[in-house]
């Protein structure tokens, strides 16, 4: 048997969701293996979306990530929508696409400032979650909250956007889109960074397509594929989104990506208010039973394409919902690319495939030989500052 | 300028300049007035149809009887909502259900305490004097 060292990642972290355990078994510092081990966060929603109807699952269901709230809502609403033969106001469907693209770009600068934190760039981390603190401002004018949107009712929205929000955005997003070209010409530019990210972790499109990977990591191996644009949803089919492309297939071909995703997120916003259809998006009744009927719905989410199977017999409440989340493909078909790599290099490789947890905040490391346990900070480990032999 | 230069020249400046983060609670959080806080039934408006309760997710609505020296002729029921704000999310399908836009809304957010708080009290005041009995 060959002899190495096992180093267990995870599975706690207090402060995001989904815990995970990587189980590295390293070769010195190489990475030799990984193991994958989930579920150590089952909160049963896909059954308590069961027991409730299917205006409250809309809630239940958008709670199942913080980050991306609005796509999951989007994501079943939309499903429900075409079990109910129910289709919302244009007006509607814009209103949700700037909340969507607002989340996307959220949610990108939270990965990027994360990445830049656990390479030790604290500096860039506070700068990047400062400005992205203008976007969930926006998000707060426009839907009432800075996180959760709850904005998604069956045939509509649940608050109109006024003219007067409308051009807050349009000036806040000036800044924004300043900053974000700032920041990724740091991520382009920056010494430090570029050491740390480039070639690491490298995916290449058939490893990519192999393991279905999804989102950003899949289009960073050079495949172009985006839900908004294979299979439009809301507004996508009217503003005709750009699918951004990278061929580098490394950590920092995906975290680029993802910058550029974000600007071409500002430019969807622009064109969504200046397009905006008349009309009253917030409907007067909502429709509370569906027929028989089973439904597969599908949206890109911040981190890959989110699946909605939702299953009716008729009546008040959902027979089952099946989510497919892009985060499980991502993560849990990705240990192929830590092989190979320094242990200090999988935090890096983790945080690129954006993974919704930051479960890995502290490290057991087990000296097999002396039989010896030590529990170390994630961040000593992602700086390189311990040594296991 | 090349972006290193650029991230150093603000930091230096950040150094002089105001925080960014707030100092909650010794300066008010700067909350839009478009934020989903602290709501409650007018019970001059609500006519108990108990709607709220049935859409509410987190099951935080209970549907009490009315004070008995109150009558509301459009509340034939005699019952009004009474919101959990230790359940409560905040996602205002409430609000938006009610077919006689009852609740009044706010953006109130912090009602982290020692105790937990409900709607009844907010409520019962919105009973108009001349209302009673
Ligand atoms: S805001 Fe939502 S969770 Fe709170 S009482 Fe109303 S329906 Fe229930
Ligand atoms: S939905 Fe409105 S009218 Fe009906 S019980 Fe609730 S507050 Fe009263």
């Amino acid at each position: 048997m060959a002899k190495y060292v096992e180093v267990p990642v995870g599975p706690q972290h207090p402060a995001l969701h989904e815990p995970i355990m990587l189980r590295v078994k390293l070769d010195g510092e190489v990475v030799e293996g990984v193991d994958i081990v989930t579920g150590y966060n089952h909160r049963g929603v896909e059954k308590l979306g069961e027991k409730n109807s299917w205006v409250r699952d809309i809630y239940i269901f958008s709670r199942i990530c913080g980050i991306c709230n609005a796509v999951h809502a989007q994501t079943y609403t939309q499903g429900v929508e075409k079990l109910m033969g129910v289709e919302p106001p244009p007006r509607a469907k814009y209103i949700r696409t700037i909340v969507m693209e607002l989340e996307r770009i959220h949610s990108h600068m939270l990965i990027n400032a994360v990445m830049a934190e656990a390479i030790g760039f604290d500096t860039l981390f506070m700068l990047i979650m400062r400005d992205r603190e203008r976007v969930m401002h926006l998000k707060e004018i426009i839907t009432g909250q800075r996180v959760h949107a709850d904005i998604h009712i069956i045939g509509g929205v649940k608050r109109d956007l006024k003219p007067e929000t409308a051009e807050k955005v349009l000036r806040v997003l000036d800044y924004i889109e300043a900053r974000l070209k700032h920041y990724k010409k740091v991520f382009e530019e920056d010494y430090t960074i570029r050491k740390r990210l480039e070639d690491v972790g490298k995916i290449s499109k058939q490893e990519a397509l192999k393991h279905s990977l999804v989102g950003p990591v899949l289009r960073a191996s050079g495949v172009p594929s985006d839900v908004r644009v294979d299979d439009p949803y809301s507004a996508y089919d009217e503003l005709k989104p750009n699918i951004v492309v990278r061929h580098e297939g490394d950590s920092l071909a995906r975290m680029l990506l993802r910058w550029d995703e974000a600007l071409e997120s500002v430019r969807l916003i622009r064109a969504a208010i200046k397009n905006m259809p008349k009309g009253n998006p917030v409907p007067k009744a909502i429709k509370r039973a569906a027929g028989k009927g089973e439904v597969f719905s599908r949206v890109e989410a911040p981190r890959g394409e989110l699946i909605y199977h939702i299953v009716s017999t008729g009546g008040p409440k959902p027979y089952r919902i099946k989510v497919r989340t892009p985060s499980f493909n991502n993560i849990v078909n990705s240990g192929f690319a830590y092989i190979g790599e320094r242990l200090a290099d999988v935090p890096v490789i983790l945080t690129s495939f954006d993974p919704c947890i930051s479960c890995t905040e502290r490290v057991l490391v087990v000296d097999e030989k002396k039989g010896l346990r030590k529990w170390v900070p994630f961040m000593a480990l992602s700086r390189g500052e311990i040594r296991v032999a | 300028m090349s972006p290193k230069l650029k991230l150093l020249r603000e930091v230096i400046s950040n150094i002089f300049s105001r925080p960014a983060t707030i100092q909650y609670p010794r300066e008010p959080a700067a909350v839009s007035s478009e934020y989903r806080g602290l709501h409650y039934p007018d019970l001059n408006k609500c006519i108990g149809c108990s709607l709220c309760m049935v859409d509410c997710p987190a099951n935080a609505i209970k549907m009490v009887k009315l004070p008995p020296d109150y009558t509301n002729p459009k509340n034939p029921r005699g019952i009004y909502p009474v919101v959990d704000y230790g359940k409560c999310v905040f996602c205002y399908q409430c609000v938006f259900v009610c077919p006689v836009k009852a609740y009044i809304t706010s953006n109130k957010f912090d009602m982290a305490d020692y105790v937990t708080h409900n709607s009844q009290a907010l409520s019962l005041k919105t009973i108009r004097k001349g209302d009673k009995g």
